[in-house]
């Protein structure tokens, strides 16, 4: 592997990570590796191989593309490097890589970077503040019920001193010990399995205290089921899984108001699940996933593009939870236009204003 | 493109495989790297069918490993052969044999059944092409298993000791996410999206594997799915589906389309009962009538 091979792919993992492609290092050597093998190759022959080797996602690609021909159109202002012997004067590699990528950042500022806008996110919105009281008691609660969930049993058998299906493997190498005479059979049955959860909290203005609520009861459910996904949404969807990984419950909702971007103009419900239809259901919803929907069904948009990623989604998960704090009104009934558009598709319609209509949705989330 | 991923693809022509670039560079850094190649795609894309064409073209044998929740490593990997190792057990305690050396003896390669994994590393004629199908459908312990087995080669049979592989095998796994996989595992793979094929592809893999199909329905059979995957379906028809109604089509004797054949074998291609209703009709009738116009 030459020198200028090596920067070359670093430099464009580099530029790739800048714009929200994951690549690692052990892609780029897997990338450098390709490249070596396909020497003469053309622009679009270096896509593919990049492509394979540096493992980008379909819904990844534009994204990709738009980099590579930027990074590529950088590097094409200096002298062809196809056009030097390979690895003459390794300054001059270096060089070329540094011109390509201080190029290739230009062009982006120029360009404008597509997706989330730093002004957005930096703009704030902290949550109303929610007593101390309920916090605390809703932790407790919390703590007693959360075993509850993980009672879902899986297919895959694993050892075990009770009741099972009879295990031959354990019970020869036992009856090995008596000559070859079976005294007692070694049983196997299925295992615990975690449930898996995905939450879709509408941080809204009429919503912010209850998404609040809902996101410290999701805090301490990751206890139960690490496997927990949350997703925020108003006008777009962002997700918020990365950001509950360290702290207490105070700091983590901090750091999520500072990054959902403020709300302005109106819910768009429809738009923002039809978004994590596309982006996110294949990957994080399967046959074992709940999904809970916190929203007050209050939609701007196309009830139709909200009744159609509902039924996606419903047709995806094991079962689809939608948590409507008005529902706590007696009067209430839900006639707005995205909430009737979205009811047929949902398994169970529960109330969410309290810590008491919380503890009742803890049974649905489990198998 | 490259002389070498070129004549991968004439290969893979030659082996009744329509190859494109995308598919030709990744089996061909698959080979060359080696490295396992993990594909993607909608249902029905041809997934399975490149790691049959690969096995093909390097006159390989292709062994498979379908994967199901609650896959363990008795079914993939290796299970001892129970009843056989009692009955000898037996029939050497009745001769007063020493305990010692009956255990010995029936935990030796002789008792051990080889499951898809283990065969793929222990074939001794050459390296074969090892097909993880649908690897997302196992659980997430499976994959880390998997894992360890893609990285070394090697597997560990705590009563025999380790086997080493005699020829690393090409690993192709296939997805169709309904499951994410696990980064680890993706990151040791190359990695292939395969999309819907287009019109031109359609047709000559229809042509292809539907030798009964004229050239005339082959290209109405192409149109007609290229327009129908535009359509909102729940469960969009893939290349699987198209040579399926292809070939009822040439057993029903038709040579081109027509409405009330369309209507009648529509069940070959959309499996899904909301979008039998949202083609059928007139809406069905507009289709067949764009598939039976030739492009200009």
């Amino acid at each position: 592997m030459t020198g200028d091979l090596a920067l070359g792919v670093a430099s464009l993992g580099a530029a790739l990570r800048r714009g929200g492609v994951a690549v690692g290092l052990a892609d780029e050597i897997d990338a450098a590796g390709a490249l070596a093998l396909v020497p003469r190759r053309d622009r679009e022959e270096l896509r593919l191989v990049l492509r394979a080797a540096l493992k980008v996602r379909r819904r990844d690609w534009e994204r990709f593309d738009a980099i590579l021909d930027e990074f590529l159109r950088g590097r094409a202002a200096r002298p062809r490097r196809d056009a030097a012997p390979r690895g003459a004067r390794p300054g001059a590699a270096r060089d070329e890589v540094e011109t390509g990528v201080a190029a290739w950042g230009a062009g982006r500022a120029r360009a404008g970077e597509p997706g989330y806008s730093p002004a957005a996110l930096l703009r704030t919105r902290p949550f109303p503040d929610c007593p101390g009281e309920d916090l605390a008691g809703m932790e407790r609660v919390l703590e007693r019920l959360a075993a509850r969930l993980a009672a879902r049993r899986s297919r895959r058998l694993v050892p075990t001193r009770g009741r099972g299906v009879p295990d031959l493997r354990r019970s020869l190498r036992r009856a090995l010990a008596s000559g070859g005479e079976l005294a007692s059979l070694a049983r196997r049955a299925r295992a615990v399995e975690e449930p898996r959860l995905v939450f879709l909290c509408d941080t809204s203005g009429s919503m912010d205290a209850h998404a609040r609520f809902l996101l410290a009861l999701v805090l301490a459910l990751r206890r139960a089921a690490p496997a927990t996904e949350v997703f925020a949404f108003n006008t777009s969807l962002v997700r918020l899984t990365p950001m509950l990984a360290r702290g207490g419950v105070a700091a983590t909702l901090d750091r999520i108001s500072a990054a959902v971007p403020d709300w302005s103009g109106g819910t768009r419900i429809g738009d923002s699940l039809a978004r994590f239809v596309l982006d996110h259901l294949a990957e994080r919803v399967d046959r074992r996933t709940v999904v809970v929907v916190l929203s007050d069904g209050l939609d701007r948009g196309d009830p139709a593009v909200l009744a159609e990623a509902m039924r996606a989604i419903q047709e995806r998960a094991r079962r689809v939870v939608w948590l409507n704090p008005l529902l706590a009104d007696p009067r209430y009934a839900p006639t707005a236009r995205g909430m009737a558009a979205a009811l047929p598709f949902v398994d169970a319609f529960l109330p969410a204003h309290d810590l008491a209509s919380l503890e009742r949705l803890l049974p649905q989330l489990a198998a | 493109m490259s002389p070498e991923i070129e004549a991968l693809g004439e290969s893979l022509e030659g082996a009744g495989y329509v190859s494109d670039p995308p598919t030709s560079t990744a089996l061909f850094l698959a080979t060359a790297l080696p490295r396992p190649l993990l594909i993607e795609g909608d249902a029905g894309v041809g997934k399975t069918e490149t790691a049959k064409a690969l096995a093909r073209v390097l006159g390989a044998e292709l062994i498979r490993l379908q994967c199901y929740e609650g896959l363990d490593a008795s079914t993939a990997l290796y299970e001892w052969n129970y009843p056989r190792q009692l009955l000898h057990a037996r029939i050497w305690e009745g001769r007063g044999e020493d305990p010692a050396r009956t255990e010995a003896a029936i935990f030796g390669r002789d008792y051990l059944l080889e499951r898809p994994l283990l065969r793929a590393i222990t074939r001794r004629e050459g390296a074969p092409v090892l097909l993880v199908d649908e690897v997302d459908r196992a659980d997430d312990g499976f994959e880390a298993f998997l894992l360890e087995l893609l990285s070394d080669f090697q597997v560990s049979i705590p009563e025999l000791g380790t086997i080493r592989a005699e020829h690393v095998p090409h690993v192709v796994l296939t997805s169709n996410r309904t499951r994410e996989i696990g980064d680890a595992l993706r990151r040791r793979c190359l990695y292939l999206y395969l999309e819907h094929p287009d019109l031109e592809k359609e047709v000559r893999i229809l042509r292809r594997r539907v030798p009964g199909a004229s050239g005339e329905l082959a290209a109405e059979v192409g149109r007609f799915m290229q327009a129908a995957r535009r359509r909102r379906l729940g469960k969009v028809p893939g290349v699987a589906e198209s040579i399926d109604w292809a070939e009822a089509l040439v057993r029903l004797g038709r040579t081109h389309l027509d409405p009330e054949t369309v209507a009648a074998t529509l069940g070959c291609i959309l499996k899904d009962a909301r979008d039998l209703r949202e083609l059928g009709g007139a809406e069905l009738g507009s289709l067949v009538a764009q598939a039976l116009e030739a492009p200009p």
